[in-house]
């Protein structure tokens, strides 16, 4: 369902270019579990943020269910991040002096969502991260492992196609980092959610079923976890 | 999103730096408050002004007279050759010596000129006294009222024929508590002649008028009875000279009165109505609020600098939230309303509380103004506050307050979501 073609991506400051990535061709699979891994600079991150359209690419195209994005307005790139995209961030990026409720439903608001249908897509989605007792605390006063889990279901509100995910467990401690895992993984298989996992940590990495490996803005490796075969 | 949920976003925003927010509006307050103020002086002044010069009313009517001549008139200075007056000249012809005109030389003025139904010419008379069924005399002021002119009453009715009298209020209220009282009795004026010695006419009282500026306290009698009255006192000899004259027109329409005007002003001669006299004050008083109000702009002026401040600071400081926004797909012109709608709320609440406060201070103002000048500014408000004025006032604060938002709004919108989301 998302394809990178030729995708190149050129960073200029103060007149220095900088080939952030080289001509990547990539394919996600509709219910694909992807790990992109890569040390810092390897391209990882600008990879992610072509793929969801969050940035225009200097060369090549991606394409969605075969469409080329480059010639989507802004308008309509602003539609397809907030109705077929869900987005998990390392610093989770909450509004920690509102509540866990007006957290999760800043992407069903941005769509301008009826009332009935928030209550019942914010519940539905705070059910699924175990939250829903902390629906009207105020975000700052969670916990981080509650924190990302509030960021996973703002990411679901919507009921995306795609969650990316950068870099979900960076801020977390090892067994809550484990349960924001799982949780993702169980959207996958459970929901047919595709995955896009954005990580330098080789165990999260492993668990995915496909691991891209990228090193100085190109794809040096491209596996399929046999299991998943 | 919806407009009201975008609205709800603005306020929550505004009130997450409560002191900051508070401050801003705090600025903006001053100048809501100074603005309605000065403006309420001026509504004041103009109320009062339109209280006191609607007391004469005619729109069929207009006061003529001669212009003085520039650029080679008296004033400028430069020689003006002398006429001498030659007997056998046309009585009609006007003397360029004088502004001073005799009837048929108001006669020939307006002979031509369509529209004009009658002229008035204007009596000088000096009253001496005025008494009521064998009262106390009181001192006279007397005037005379062109025919086509009406005074307003506070009794009874303005002139309406020959041999009556309409007397100001404060005398009324000498000769009687009640002045409805008067209206029907007979009044006897006295006015003082050449010889010296004092003469009288005895007069109807048909009403008693309403205080104003243009009448001063003066009483008014009719053309016929001024005509009497200054043929008795003048000295003159020859014929009766007038430093003006008034024309009654067919209609009051503006057009009309235009053109009688025109052709008047070609002949020499410039006419003014009651409307314009009236429009001449608020010109006036027109100008000395705009001139007040441009020291409140520069309040709200100051103010709106503050409101540029207060937007660069949060844009800043939210500007990882705008980047979240961005990319769960948030419109550019969604975040421009967004901050627009904050410094407009920033405008709003000022204007709110500024226009509240100026109100209140106002009406207080008044009723101690009231207490200690009530007598000689009978119907006066130092500060009139009108709905509408209210609103424009507020109306203006939050223009102001929008497009001081513009800047940093736009700056918000125009927001990398990838590298506001990494900023530190």
């Amino acid at each position: 369902m998302l394809e990178a073609k030729n995708l190149s991506k050129t960073y200029t400051s103060d007149g220095v270019d900088y080939e952030a990535l080289k001509d990547v061709d990539l394919s996600v699979r509709r219910g694909d579990c992807i790990a992109i891994v890569g040390k810092s600079g390897s391209g990882k991150s600008t990879l992610m943020h072509l793929l969801a359209c969050l940035d225009a690419p200097t060369y090549g195209s991606v394409l969605i269910d075969g469409r080329d994005t480059s010639a989507f307005t802004e308008r309509t790139k602003n539609a397809l991040r907030n109705e077929k995209f869900g987005f998990v961030f390392q610093q989770f990026f909450l509004n920690g002096r509102d509540t866990v409720f007006e957290n999760v439903v800043l992407p069903m608001r941005i769509r301008g969502a009826s009332n009935s249908e928030i209550a019942k897509e914010t519940t539905a989605a705070l059910d699924a991260v175990g939250l829903a007792d902390k629906v009207n605390k105020k975000a700052k006063d969670l916990s981080g492992g509650e924190k990302q889990r509030v960021c996973i279901a703002r990411a679901l509100v919507g009921r995306p196609e795609v969650i990316f995910a950068d870099e979900p467990t960076g801020n977390l401690d090892s067994s809550t980092g484990a349960a924001v895992e799982k949780m993702l993984f169980d959207l996958n298989r459970d929901q047919g959610i595709t995955l896009v996992v954005v990580t330098h940590d080789s165990d999260l990495a492993d668990r995915c079923d496909r691991v891209i490996e990228m090193k100085d803005g190109r794809i040096v490796a491209d596996k399929q976890r046999e299991a998943a075969v | 999103m919806k407009t009201w949920d975008l609205i709800k976003t603005a306020n929550r925003n505004l009130f997450r730096n409560k002191l900051r927010t508070i401050l801003t509006v705090l600025a903006i307050f001053v100048g809501s408050y100074t603005l309605t103020m000065t403006n309420g002086v001026g509504d004041g002044m103009r109320d009062y002004v339109e209280s006191q010069i609607k007391n004469i009313e005619g729109d069929r009517v207009a006061m003529v007279r001669k212009k003085i001549e520039t650029p080679n008139g008296p004033s400028s200075g430069a020689a003006v050759e002398y006429k001498d007056e030659s007997e056998e000249a046309d009585e009609a012809e006007l003397d360029p010596n004088t502004v001073l005109l005799t009837q048929p030389q108001i006669d020939a003025v307006v002979r031509d000129i369509p529209g004009i139904v009658g002229t008035t010419p204007r009596y000088s008379v000096r009253g001496e006294h005025i008494s009521v069924e064998g009262s106390k005399k009181y001192k006279l002021e007397l005037g005379m009222l062109s025919d086509g002119l009406v005074a307003k009453t506070e009794a009874g009715k303005s002139i309406s024929g020959p041999n009556q009298i309409v007397i100001p209020i404060g005398l009324a209220r000498a000769l009687d508590e009640k002045i409805e009282n008067l209206v029907g009795k007979t009044a006897t004026i006295g006015y003082k002649v050449p010889d010296g010695s004092i003469k009288t006419v005895p007069l109807t009282i048909t009403g008693v008028m309403t205080k104003g500026f243009m009448t001063n306290n003066n009483s008014f009698v009719s053309a016929d009875v001024a005509k009497q009255i200054y043929a008795a006192q003048s000295v003159q000899e020859g014929p009766a000279k007038f430093i003006g004259f008034t024309i009654q027109m067919d209609s009051s329409d503006p057009t009309k009165i235009a053109e009688i005007k025109k052709q008047l002003d070609a002949k020499g001669f410039e006419a003014e109505t009651v409307a314009d006299t009236q429009q001449r004050t608020y010109d006036a008083i027109g100008i000395f609020k705009t001139g007040m109000n441009l020291f409140a702009m520069v309040a709200l002026l100051a103010a709106s600098f503050g409101i540029i401040n207060t937007l660069v600071i949060a844009v800043l400081e939210r500007t990882k939230e705008i980047g979240l926004q961005k990319a769960l797909g948030m419109g550019r012109g969604k975040i421009f309303t967004i901050f627009s709608l904050e410094s407009v709320l920033i405008g709003f609440w000022g204007a709110v509380l500024g226009a509240g406060a100026a109100i209140v201070t106002g009406l207080a103002a008044n009723q101690v103004f009231v207490k200690f000048y009530a007598r000689s500014f009978e119907g006066f408000s130092l500060f009139a506050f009108k709905p509408l004025s209210i609103a424009a006032i507020m109306l203006l604060v939050c223009a102001i307050a929008f497009v001081a938002g513009v800047m940093p709004a736009i700056r918000a919108s125009r927001l990398n979501p990838i590298e506001s989301l990494r900023y530190e």
